[in-house]
């Protein structure tokens, strides 16, 4: 295994036991490598000093050849064991003396090498010159010197140190073992921590610091890191968190923005709105209001479904009302997001409600369009200082998305009722327009039919009155005969309810509601009675009339239609039978507070009408439209004019309408009438005279010849003196002629009608020619007079085809005492 | 014999290589002669022995070697001192024919041709720092200083050490214990 792999305690021992080691070693070596050469250095120094000394005491003896001697001089090196071979030389080099002398002479080299020391084969070898002084020299001293010694000496020495060293490695592991812990335990206790943080992912781990050396500067450092360490990842993992909700919110605002795309109306884009906040943010309470700034108030539109107990608690319910205060609202309703982090005690009233209902926190965001406030979304939460920014910032975006949507809900919605409207206009122009073709075309029928029975009706009548002759046989064909007459006239007179809703003003009367109503039903029964009893059905009727019988002011046929559309209404309505109730009432009545009605006007005095089913009853909705024109719910059996028809004629006759009714409940029509006034006598009276006191001279003016000829004979007959003219320019002339032979007309009688000059043309002319002379209009119904919708200028009367001879008498006689 | 026999051998190569002759070109060196041994004891002593300054005339002068009689040596004495210089001085040879210029040497070999005068010559010498040097016998005892005596074909020495004191001479008592003192009967 190599070193780096070793775990750290090892490596540590390896390093102390070699450092050691070494440092022994290389002691021991210094000190053993000294020893040796102070040894050698020493050895040096005594073989040449014994050197020295041995070849002063020589020369003598060489000199004089004297070999004892110098065998003596070399005896003396036994002191010194260490030389173990000596020997002296002669001038010319040839072996003189040795030591020891009992060693044979091939035990030394034969000749002396050159002078000098120096070591060999494990001795020490000295050469020297003999000599006397500095003279000439005597012979070559030789000396050996054994090694060995020093050989012994430094193997020791290497036990020695070799013993030593194991010792000290001993004691180096023992102090080391002890010593290491002091390194190891600190990196193996950060080891772990270390592994323990990358293998469990822990980073609340900290490695305990055991010193203050370099390891616990490490371990602080560590510790710092992982410090740092957790702190990134617990911003990272903040700002994941952050990002998550981030991307929920913007999920969230699609999700609301697709389903409040979705809707079209503004009630439901709310309600989806605060449902979504209500469960997805969550918020603990939601409203949205709409702003009204005339009033300065803000109206509950839409409340939560979780938030609508707080609400009722708070008194905050839908349509409930709150003024705009001076902090909050008014700040929201200028167009700012307003965030309350706590609104517990808070001063203004709003945020005071709503913390009375355990809210702490509050955002308010304004809905704008068009840069105009026109509501506030509310979010609150229990939990105060609970809106982070984030939340804020997704509240006023939603809010723009909302008010944007709402926006376009209105803007939807008023483009559908302007498309509503467009296309009633175009119906209600269609079918005016329909009906007025129809109308021209009935008004040419009604003409023509008029005029033709015209005659007969005079006829008949003037031979009912004025022939004293008749059997009773022809009194009573005349009198049938007039009443087909008068019965061909009221139905062409029904047709008028058709063609032309807005009828000059019939002429006001008094009626006795009772007759009017026996009238219309036995009209209609065919329609209440006969049709339903043909499919099995039953209808009861039921009335239930003042008494005495209630007087109303009024058109009589007017009425009589209404009372018609009111009858087939109630008919309809019930195609399984029922009950039908009619029912009359006198009461006074506390004047309704109307607007223009003055509060100080007395109560008065009113008739009730009620028609009365029993059967499907109409919905709100219905109900409320049910008096628009063209508005039916019959399909094509309807023209939606009945209704529209009843509420025109009850305007004309300052009536009201009241309408109770309700799905499956039927439905009471009741309508209220100003009570006529008391009748006078004169007016009775008036009524009942009808012939002139004088005879007139009087102008007929008509195109055709039947009816001037009937006419002239009736007006005679009466003792009137009668003109007649064919044709307008003819009367004109007429009238002129007359004027000017001195005997003008007192009446001028026109037809309407006429070709090239008509009825209002005569009457402009007599006007122009005698303002005072009276003129009466003939009409065949219908004529174009509903156009001008009043009695033309320049004429005094109008009397409708065919004429009676009643009214027109009544006419004659007042217009004649005018005059 | 050897000490002489390597002196002589070394003298002669000396003087060949002086000579600028190979040794070996020479015909092979017969064993030395006591003659020949006792001419190179003769230069030796002069490293032995200690003379008083007086004895010369500057520290250059040279030390004298005078062979007083028949002179034994042949050439052999002047081939040991050729070239030598003892204590910084040149050593020379004379050969002396009367007495009186005995006293200018420094070693005074007396030739044995001498023998008769010895006394004479001795006692011409007194108060002279010369070192007497003979092969005569009894010459130690007779006043003398160093005897050359042959034994056992080994040139050996008798020195008067007395003697040689009192001629103010000092004698290096190597040479003493190298020489065989002078014992009565056999100087």
């Amino acid at each position: 295994m190599p070193l780096r792999n070793l775990p750290i305690r090892r490596k540590l021992m390896i390093m102390l036991l070699v450092t050691s080691g070494a440092v022994l070693a290389v002691t021991c070596a210094a000190f053993i490598g000294y020893q040796y050469a102070a040894y050698r250095a020493a050895a040096r120094h005594t073989v040449q000093t014994l050197g020295d000394v041995i070849a002063s005491n020589s020369t003598a003896a060489v000199a004089f050849d004297n070999a004892p001697d110098e065998t003596d001089v070399l005896a003396a090196l036994q002191a010194e064991r260490r030389i173990v071979a000596a020997a002296a030389y002669d001038a010319s080099g040839a072996l003189f003396a040795h030591y020891p002398a009992d060693a044979p002479a091939s035990a030394f080299p034969p000749h002396p090498k050159h002078d000098g020391l120096r070591f060999d084969a494990g001795m020490l070898l000295y050469y020297r010159p003999i000599r006397q002084g500095d003279n000439t020299r005597l012979g070559t001293l030789y000396l050996r010197w054994d090694l060995a010694a020093l050989h012994h000496q430094i193997t020791v020495y290497a036990l020695i140190a070799a013993g030593l060293t194991a010792v000290a490695m001993l004691l180096a592991w023992l102090l080391g073992r002890s010593l290491q812990e002091q390194i190891s335990i600190p990196v193996q206790t950060l080891g772990r921590a270390a592994l323990a943080v990358s293998e469990k992912r822990d980073y609340t781990v900290r490695a305990p610091k055991l010193g203050n050396d370099e390891l616990g500067t490490l371990t602080d450092a560590f510790n710092h890191m992982l410090d740092q360490l957790t702190a990134d990842i617990a911003e990272r993992k903040a700002s994941g968190v952050r990002l998550q909700r981030q991307l929920s919110r913007l999920d969230l605002l699609h999700r609301i923005t697709r389903a409040v795309g979705e809707r079209q109306d503004l009630r439901s884009i709310f309600q989806v709105v605060i449902r979504h906040l209500e469960e997805q943010v969550p918020i603990d309470f939601g409203c949205i209001c709409l702003y009204e700034p005339d009033e300065e108030v803000l109206t509950v539109t839409s409340v939560g479904a979780q938030s609508r107990e707080t609400a009722l608690e708070l008194a905050l319910t839908e349509k409930a009302r709150v003024p705009v205060d001076s902090n909050g609202l008014s700040r929201c309703v200028r167009g700012e997001l307003v965030y309350e982090p706590d609104i517990v005690s808070s001063p203004f009233p709003f945020p005071g409600t709503l913390a009375k209902g355990g809210l702490r926190a509050l955002v308010i965001a304004p809905l704008r369009a068009e840069s105009r406030v026109f509501g506030i979304l509310v979010a609150a939460r229990r939990e105060p200082d609970s809106f982070s920014s984030g939340d804020c910032e997704f509240l006023r975006q939603l809010s723009e998305h909302v008010a944007l949507a709402a926006h376009q809900a209105q803007l939807y919605d008023a483009l559908q009722r302007a498309y509503e409207d467009l296309r009633q206009s175009q119906e209600s122009v269609v079918q005016q327009e329909r009906l007025r073709a129809l109308g021209q075309m009935a008004s040419g029928v009604a003409h023509d039919i008029n005029n033709a029975i015209s005659p007969i009706a005079l006829y008949t009548e003037s031979l009912l009155e004025r022939e004293p002759g008749l059997s009773d046989r022809a009194r009573a064909y005349l009198t049938t005969i007039q009443t087909a007459i008068h019965d061909v006239a009221r139905t062409v007179s029904r047709m008028r309810g058709f063609y032309r809703p807005q009828e000059v003003q019939a002429p006001v009367a008094r009626l006795d509601l009772d007759r009017v109503i026996r009238g219309v039903l036995e009209l209609t029964q065919a329609r209440w009675r006969d049709l339903p009893q043909e499919r099995g059905a039953v209808i009861e009727l039921n009335t239930d009339l003042a008494n005495p019988p209630a007087v109303i002011m009024g058109a009589e046929n007017e009425i009589r239609d209404a009372l018609t559309n009111l009858i087939f209404n109630a008919a309809d309505a019930m195609p399984d039978g029922g009950t039908l109730t009619l029912r009359t009432k006198r009461l006074v009545r506390q004047p309704r507070g109307g607007s223009q009605s003055t509060t100080e006007e007395p109560p008065a005095e009113m008739v009730s009408l009620e028609v009365s089913d029993t059967g499907a009853g109409m919905s709100e909705e219905i109900r409320r439209r049910c008096l628009e024109p063209f508005f039916t719910t019959k399909g094509e059996r309807g023209t939606g004019m009945g209704l529209a028809m009843v509420y025109g004629m009850a305007q004309r006759h300052g009536a009201q309408i009241e309408i109770d009714s309700a799905p499956g409940q039927g439905t009471t029509v009741r309508l209220l009438f100003p009570a006529a006034p008391v009748a006078t006598d004169e007016t009775v009276r008036q009524l009942a005279l009808g012939l002139p006191v004088r005879p007139l001279r009087i102008l007929i003016v008509d195109d055709d010849p039947l009816i001037i000829e009937s006419l002239r004979e009736t007006l005679r007959g009466d003792g009137h003196r009668v003109t007649a003219a064919e044709g307008g320019q003819a009367g004109i002339d007429a009238f002129e002629a007359a004027r000017a032979a001195g005997e003008p007309f007192e009446l001028v009688i026109t037809d309407l009608g006429m070709p090239y000059i008509d009825g209002r043309r005569v009457a402009a002319a007599v006007k122009a020619a005698a303002p005072n002379t009276p003129v009466v209009l003939l009409t065949g119904w219908g004529q174009r007079l509903t156009a001008e919708n009043q009695v033309p200028p320049h004429v005094d009367r109008v009397l409708n085809k065919p004429p009676k001879m009643r009214e027109l008498r009544a006419a004659l006689a007042e217009l004649a005492r005018a005059g | 014999m050897g000490l002489l026999r390597s002196r002589a051998r070394a003298v002669a190569a000396a003087a060949l290589i002086a000579a600028g002759l190979l040794l070996a070109a020479r015909p092979a060196l017969a064993e030395p002669t006591a003659q020949q041994v006792e001419a190179v004891f003769l230069f030796y002593f002069s490293q032995f022995v200690d003379w008083p300054a007086s004895a010369f005339a500057d520290e250059r002068s040279p030390i004298v070697i005078g062979v007083l009689g028949d002179d034994p040596f042949g050439g052999a004495l002047d081939q040991a001192v050729a070239g030598e210089r003892v204590n910084g001085r040149p050593v020379v040879v004379r050969r002396l024919r009367s007495i009186a210029a005995a006293a200018d040497c420094h070693i005074l070999y007396i030739s044995s041709s001498e023998a008769p005068q010895l006394q004479q010559i001795l006692s011409a010498l007194k108060g002279h720092n010369v070192l007497t040097v003979s092969d005569l016998e009894r010459f130690a005892q007779s006043g003398g200083m160093i005897r050359f005596v042959l034994i056992d074909q080994h040139v050996r020495l008798i020195v008067n050490a007395r003697a040689a004191r009192a001629a103010g001479l000092k004698l290096s008592s190597k040479l003493l214990r190298a020489a065989a003192p002078a014992r009565p009967g056999e100087g």
